[in-house]
């Protein structure tokens, strides 16, 4: 690993002087959340440079700080040799940088060309002119787009192209692409790369890559930086390296915390002898979904292992109902459920869902009038006066089970910390009947100890013989937690491990990769090293 | 980098993710501090209480200028039940209207509604009989509602847009129906049936004493029992003693004798069930949670649309009773009648502190800023001002008591 590793890039990667240079960036927010402790990367003009990081390494940080849109704590950046500071986006726009953001910012409601131009500076804004210099970027793109039509009527991929003709109608040098290609289809990403290579090759652009999927970074990029806990942990030419290594370098080593608390369990009896809780048949959702059947039984907690856009939360909300597209059939018990939340809530599902904020609580309403909610009835009289000192007196418990850090039940939600909120999504449904847990993302961004706490809560689920579904882009913890492990791409179920016969590193390399082919002797042995 | 170096990281890491919770606990500490007595500044802050004290200065306002001018007395029993009585209609609606301000939409159709309701109502009562034709019009009023809801929850068009477009259609149904004429009952057990229904008083002297000393009585009771439990005591035990007073208080002045008219009656009963049904209902607590946040409300297992249609369909149904009550009164209807009342409607339930984007909301409160509507213009009345700067004090008010919201409310969140 260590050869791999240098504080200064060999000459041949930085073919004279580099475009952009950082020199030791930290970013720290308010005072005790560092989010970059040190990055230094180098970007050269002419190649594709790969940015990899798992969840919370640090890329959106980066990202932001390069585009201007924070200000870096300490560190230096260098553009074209100069020391440079930044205080805006449209500072480093002005000075060469663009960013295409993931949720592409683009106005709907306006036409290609008025997007593309949006940033312009000037009063008059003359349609020929305009015109001329958009059929002179479709020339150099190589991709032609109808420059009239609303941005709203086209598909993701086209917009990710009017995006790009943004950036460069604004004569950038650096491109930055967070995550480019998450949400698009195959041949739409094959358009992509196929702009990102001319780009670089032919207008000699420098362009920083960022994304999740190792086999596009292998085929596009010149050279590779990986992130981990806001540090530059790898810093490679493409050709030196194969995915196995970055996604160690990714992985890094596993938090000790983490697998001391959730320690092993005995592997629970497989299928047959177990009732089945929970079985899907064909269950499906046009353009997001394929369809899935799956079988889970009482006890068992089932992972699911996939990147963001990889339909992993399409399957958990297909199950609860929660998609009136989906098609298919979801049994509990042997009974079929009807397609709706009201259903699945009666039916003993429960869900956890990936944004906590947005879909899972409600943020005028204290911690027990949240922890209720789904199972008002149980703690009213006579099914329709809810009573506030056993509503009080739940939420009290469920702050007592999952070790929320709230003096009271009173305490608003939209006080709470990240990692607090999270635990009341949960406490949600520790009261009521929920036989089967859907937890999307449950650990996501917050800290080991809450974690941990939660991953025990899901054993201790299991062992109280529910079912658990949990989805988790960090592989560490549902090889921790789960008894069974799914992996998911591009909306599909593409393989299935037992917890105990995989390791982290193969499940990177089935999510991130698109062959689902074993790992080879080697590195499966590197990863299992503790 | 090295080895050495690699190693250490864990190391940090760990350390930071230690730090948190710690923090954590300092913040909350530090907010217990404040939680376990009441915040006194909060709870009897501008914003939430913000409408009672300017209704009491409006009405404190306008009795001196009134004992001091010499004119008649601005808090006579006639006076206040007159303005009771103006406000019933417009506080009966903006009641519902707070309800479907909560669940997260918006009804601006609900005058037309209401009159839609009222010629329906005068037209057939001659021929139905007068409660056939209540049912009629109800049934009306209802689908009207129905209608409003589908548009809004089943095509997903904003409820603002559809009820604009209704309330300008349903007010040109009303001039279809009536083409464009004025209509009046003239069967005289109509009238007859009309008049026992609208008009006259009841004496409420008893029930008013007996609820507002048992609102009294289970305030104490709420106050002892946090006291015995060492529990924090809740700002509603004092509440209740507070609105109990209210309602045993103005007994002194009518010496024995307490007779209100009618539609105060039916917007007391009205606003009480509401307010029960929101604040001690499990119905209520998911209406609350539907406004707060559909989408967590939908994933809790909360059937989103049921409860926004019924809100609306409340609201319209409201209407449509409203407009009954309207139509009685006068037992005639013209096309235009309650033309605008909707957007005093509105204004009495912003007035109250009901928020536009869902979620919160009161009833008493929206009760209290229809009365300070009402009061205002009868302050004008009384003190002979014109109706010519009515509309621009009203709408100074509601202005300022938005601003009081918004800018009371950051206040408060800066502070903490």
């Amino acid at each position: 690993m260590t050869e791999l590793q240098t504080r200064h890039p060999p000459m041949s990667v930085a073919s004279a002087l580099p475009l952009m240079r950082l020199e030791q960036v930290t970013k720290i927010f308010g005072n005790k959340l560092v989010a970059l402790r040190g990055v230094d990367l180098d970007i050269a003009q002419g190649r594709v440079h790969g940015l990899l990081g798992a969840n919370g390494a640090g890329k959106s940080t980066l990202i932001n700080i390069l585009s201007g849109a924070f200000a870096a704590s300490s560190g230096r950046i260098v553009w074209k040799g100069e020391t440079v500071h930044w205080s805006s986006p449209k500072e480093a726009n002005t000075m060469g940088v663009a960013t295409i953001h993931q949720h592409i910012p683009l106005v709907p409601t306006l036409s290609v060309l008025e997007n593309v131009f949006l940033g312009d500076a000037g009063h008059w804004r003359r349609a020929e002119t305009l015109q001329n210099r958009f059929d002179d970027l479709c020339k150099r793109i190589g991709y032609r787009l109808d420059p009239n039509r609303p941005v709203a009527d086209l598909s993701i991929g086209q917009r990710q192209m009017v995006a790009i003709f943004q950036a460069l109608g604004t004569g950038a040098e650096l491109i930055v692409m967070d995550e480019p290609t998450a949400s698009l289809a195959t041949e739409e990403r094959e358009l992509v790369y196929r702009t990102v290579r001319r780009l670089s090759q032919v207008d000699n652009k420098a362009i920083l890559f960022v994304s999740h999927f190792l086999d596009e970074v292998m085929a596009l990029t010149d050279c590779v930086t990986v992130l981990r806990d806001g540090q530059t942990v790898m810093r490679a030419e493409t050709s030196d390296i194969d995915e196995a290594r970055i996604a160690e370098a990714i992985v890094g080593r596993q938090l000790v915390a983490l697998e001391r608390a959730t320690h092993r369990h005995i592997a629970s009896p497989q299928g047959s002898e177990e009732p089945k809780l929970l079985e899907l048949r064909n269950l499906a959702s046009p353009g997001e979904l394929e369809p899935i059947s799956l079988d889970v039984t009482r006890g068992e907690v089932l992972g699911i292992a996939g990147l963001l856009g990889s339909g992993r939360s399409e399957l958990l909300h297909a199950i609860f109902g929660a998609d009136p597209s989906a098609i298919g059939e979801v049994r509990i018990d042997g009974k079929p459920v009807r397609r709706s939340t009201t259903a699945a809530v009666r039916a003993g599902l429960a869900l956890v869902p990936e944004d906590r904020a947005r879909q899972g609580l409600v943020p005028d309403f204290e911690i027990w009038r949240n922890t209720t909610l789904p199972a008002l009835k149980g703690v009213s009289w006579l099914g329709c006066l809810p009573l506030r000192d056993r509503e009080r007196q739940r939420a009290a418990e469920g702050i007592a089970r999952l070790r929320i850090k709230a003096q009271s039940p009173d305490v608003p939600v939209s006080e709470l910390s990240g990692g607090n909120a999270q635990k009341v999504t949960i406490a949600k449904w520790l009261f009521s009947d929920a036989k089967v847990f859907l937890l999307d993302e449950p650990t996501a961004g917050i800290d080991v100890g809450a974690k941990a706490d939660i991953l025990l809560l899901v054993r201790e689920l299991a062992a109280m013989g529910r079912a658990v579904i949990i989805v988790s882009s960090e592989f560490e913890e549902l090889l921790a937690v789960s008894d069974r492990i799914l992996v998911m791409r591009d909306g599909r179920c593409i393989a299935e491990r037992a917890a105990d016969e995989t390791s982290e590193h193969e499940l990177m390399l089935l999510a991130g990769g698109q062959t689902a082919a074993p790992p080879d002797r080697e590195t499966m042995t590197k990863s299992e090293q503790p | 980098m090295t080895m050495a170096e690699l190693k250490e990281h864990p190391v940090t890491q760990l350390d930071v993710s230690a730090a948190q919770p710690s923090d954590d606990v300092a913040r909350n500490t530090a907010r217990g501090a404040t939680n376990s007595t009441i915040d006194w500044r909060r709870w009897f802050g501008l914003r939430e209480m913000g409408i009672y004290y300017a209704l009491l200065l409006l009405v404190i306002g306008l009795s001196i200028v009134t004992a001091y001018t010499g004119r008649a007395n601005y808090l006579s029993f006639l006076n206040v039940t007159n303005v009771l009585y103006q406000s019933s209609l417009t506080a009966m609606m903006a009641i519902a209207m707070t309800v479907i301000l909560i669940s997260g939409n918006f009804d601006l159709s609900v005058a037309s509604v209401a009159a839609l309701s009222a010629a329906v109502l005068v037209s057939l009562a001659d021929a139905l009989g007068f409660w056939p034709a209540v049912l009629v019009s109800m049934l009306v009023a209802t689908g009207a509602g129905m209608l409003n809801g589908s548009i809004v929850q089943l095509l997903g068009i904003n409820a603002f847009i559809v009820t604009l477009g209704t309330l300008t259609a349903i007010r040109g149904v009303v001039l279809i129906y009536t083409d464009g004429q004025s209509l009046s009952a003239q069967s005289p057990e109509v009238i007859q049936a009309m008049r026992t229904f609208e008009s006259g008083r009841v004496e409420v002297a008893l029930p008013l004493a007996v609820v507002g000393a048992a609102l009294v009585a289970g305030g104490l009771f709420l106050a002892w029992r946090a006291r015995q439990k060492a529990v924090r005591l809740a700002p509603s035990a004092f509440a209740t003693i507070l609105g109990g007073l209210c309602l045993v208080a103005p007994l002194l002045f009518g010496e024995g004798q307490f007779a209100l008219p009618k539609p105060i009656i039916y917007m007391a009963v009205y606003a009480a069930a509401v307010w029960f049904v929101l604040t001690f209902t499990t119905v209520g607590r998911r209406l609350y949670a539907v406004g707060g946040n559909p989408e967590a409300a939908r994933l809790s297992g909360i059937n989103v649309v049921r409860y926004k249609m019924a809100a609306f369909v409340l609201c319209s149904a409201t209407a449509g009773f409203a407009g009954v009550l309207f139509a009685s009164r006068l037992r005639s209807v013209n096309p235009a009648a309650l033309q605008g009342a909707e957007l005093t409607v509105i204004a009495a339930a912003i007035l109250g502190g009901t928020s536009l984007f869902g979620g919160a909301g009161s009833v008493i409160k929206t009760i209290a800023g229809a009365l300070l509507l009402f009061a205002l213009t009868n302050g004008f009345n009384i003190l002979n001002l014109g109706a010519n700067y009515q509309g621009l004090i009203e709408g100074i008010v509601v202005v300022v008591a938005a601003a009081i919201y918004t800018v009371g409310g950051s206040g408060r969140r800066r502070k903490t």
